[in-house]
């Protein structure tokens, strides 16, 4: 009981010791709070990102099969069907047609998908992913958010072929704000439009969709399509998962190692900030020595002064971090994380917090600060009683 | 009368083997009685502080036997010697040494706090110092913002906070006009008269003759003569 009374007339001393010095405390809160609310930014944004990409993809067919040539991927023949027509666990190959088409007037991609979404894996959840209107039928599209603001709210759009003659199309749907990071660029439409915008013959596609009857077999069907098929690329829906995780990863590893630069500056600058002791403060401990302070007692003072920083930093740099991401998107990362181009997705975040990755961000800085300042403490500690004799 | 504290053949030696190096006190011999008030007077550089310093725990002696209360110090590590410090001796200083920018309130109780002593406590016992010594009214006032006598009380009450046995007083008038200086001696009669040994420094007329101080005990330059 004795025990824990001293803790807390320490801590209480503690707390009126940094309200005291609060301009120092404040600057060394709002620096390490700054540190903090970077990297778990850049955490919860990678998490939101990949949580996102994950749930988007289940819209994404099983297997998709892309024939190559040189290294480079060309249109593939429909025909490739019949070859697999021996596989048994294929319920349904679905040939799509898609790729990009640059508006000129705003110098910017967009991404042409063609495709039968009666034929597609979960074409019910494709047509829930519009936001206004229906799925697009004979010369009809649907835009993705960004399409939309770059070619007008108009009901009919004209496209080029590569003849430069013009393709009209009739929009009838706009996908939901929620699908950005897959739509946000997007002209959906039928194949056969898809087809005639970029000069395809009948007999190509872009690639080819394949939908199996069991989903724990994809990869050993897979295999086979790829045995099969020798020239083409088969590749399925968690490969791809796998390659945004890595893509989303890469870059917040990136910008992590940067953001770690940072956080060894800050530890510099605590270490800096705790050695330094004014006279008054040299003043102050020779006091509370010299009035029965045991060094062991002082080290404690200054362990909970860096308990209550760095504490206090944490949670307002992690709130921050989760207002960063929850309700402004990440704005300061989006570019870093989703790579810059002229349409950028405006997908909602929702940052998921798990007590892992908060103690992940914990050990990465609030337990090297503590470091940082436990030598200083302790030097500040072993001022002698004396100090405070006139 | 049985003696509180004992000094023999005690030296103290400042910056010991470097060039620099200064012996404040020189072969002392010494003993104070419980229950007795003492002055050590001196000129400056005498060696009074160091001396109140060694028998305040502060420190222990380079050389020579120091024994407190029965407690031999010479050789004890700073830990214990905090530990009895805390245990036996107030102290007031020249400069009064409090936290300007705690209250008063907070000052007197700063010695309670490594020992574990809850709030509720604190205040009740700081509120009955301060109000033996009439600063009760400056409880909640930052400490920097109180006149010199005032100042002088809570170090008083500062150095009474845990009841010990020994009160030692550093020049403790040099900053004092003459009416603060007298209800100073005032309140270290009281002292005296509740039982309290209390040691001095001064080379202070009011103090040193003062009708309360009991003994006079000389210093120059490091050594003991008779004033």
């Amino acid at each position: 009981m004795n025990g824990l009374s001293r803790q807390l007339n320490v801590i209480d001393y503690s707390l009126s010791s940094l309200w005291r010095r609060r301009f120092k405390s404040v600057s060394v809160m709002v620096v390490f709070a700054a540190v903090i609310f970077l990297l778990a930014s850049f955490q919860m944004t990678t998490k939101a990102l990949t949580q996102t990409a994950s749930r988007l993809l289940v819209m994404a067919p099983e297997i998709t099969i892309q024939k190559m040539r040189a290294g480079r991927q060309e249109p593939i023949p429909v025909a490739y069907r019949e070859k697999l027509a021996g596989i048994f666990g294929i319920r349904r190959i679905t040939p799509r047609v898609w790729g990009y088409y640059f508006n000129e007037t705003h110098a910017a991609n967009l991404t042409v998908i063609g495709v039968d979404p009666r034929l597609m894996p979960l074409g019910e959840k494709l047509a829930a992913a519009i936001d206004t209107g229906r799925l697009p039928g004979d010369h009809e599209v649907v835009l993705g958010q960004g399409a939309e603001e770059l070619l007008g709210e108009n009901r009919m759009i004209s496209l080029f072929r590569p003849d430069l003659s013009l393709k009209p199309l009739t929009v009838v749907g706009r996908f939901r704000p929620a699908t950005d990071l897959l739509t946000y660029d997007t002209l959906f439409l039928p194949p056969d439009d898809a087809r005639d915008l970029f000069s395809l013959p009948p007999e190509l596609a872009t690639d080819l969709c394949v939908t199996v009857a069991n989903p724990s077999e994809v990869d050993t069907i897979a295999k086979k399509i790829a045995a099969l098929l020798p020239g083409t690329r088969v590749l399925t829906r968690s490969q791809i998962e796998k390659t945004y995780h890595a893509v989303f990863g890469w870059r917040s590893g990136f910008a992590s190692v940067c953001l770690l630069t940072a956080l060894t500056s800050f530890i510099i600058f605590a270490w800096d900030k705790a050695s330094g002791l004014t006279p008054e403060e040299r003043r102050e401990i020779g006091i509370l020595k010299i009035v029965g302070w045991q060094t062991a007692d002082v080290i404690l003072l200054r362990f909970w002064e860096g308990v209550i920083v760095a504490l206090l930093s944490f949670v307002a740099g992690y709130t921050l971090a989760y207002i960063h991401v929850a309700f402004f998107d990440a704005g300061l990362f989006r570019p870093i994380m989703l790579g810059w181009s002229v349409l950028h997705p405006r997908l909602r975040l929702s940052p998921g917090v798990e007590v892992g990755d908060v103690l992940l961000v914990l050990c990465l800085t609030v337990v090297p600060y503590l470091a940082a300042t436990v030598v200083p403490a302790w030097r500040a500690a072993i001022i002698r009683a004396d100090s405070a004799l006139n | 009368m049985t003696a509180l504290i004992e000094l023999s053949n005690v030296d103290k030696t400042y910056n010991q083997g470097q060039v620099n190096e200064v012996r404040a006190l020189k072969g002392i011999n010494l003993e104070i009685a419980a229950g007795s008030m003492v002055c050590l007077q001196g000129s400056s550089g005498s060696g009074k502080s160091t001396l109140l310093a060694i028998i305040g725990c502060v420190f222990p002696p380079t050389s020579g036997r120091a024994a407190i209360a029965g407690k031999q110090l010479s050789r004890l590590p700073d830990r214990f010697l905090t530990l009895h410090r805390r245990a036996s001796i107030g102290f007031i200083f020249q400069r009064f040494n409090l936290l300007p920018e705690l209250t008063v309130q907070d000052n007197i109780t700063l010695p309670l706090m490594p020992l574990g002593v809850g709030p509720r406590e604190r205040r009740e016992r700081a509120a009955r110092l301060m109000e033996r010594l009439g600063i009760g009214h400056r409880a909640g006032f930052p400490a920097r913002q109180i006149s010199g006598g005032e100042l002088q009380r809570v170090a008083i009450a500062r150095a009474l906070i845990n009841d010990p046995p020994i009160i030692l007083a550093d020049e403790p008038t040099a900053h004092l006009d003459h009416a603060l200086s007298l209800a100073f001696m005032e309140i270290m009669g009281e002292l005296h008269r509740d039982g309290k040994t209390i040691i001095l420094t001064s080379h202070d007329q009011l103090i040193t003759g003062h009708p309360a101080v009991e003994r006079l005990i000389g210093l120059n330059d490091g050594m003991l003569h008779v004033p």
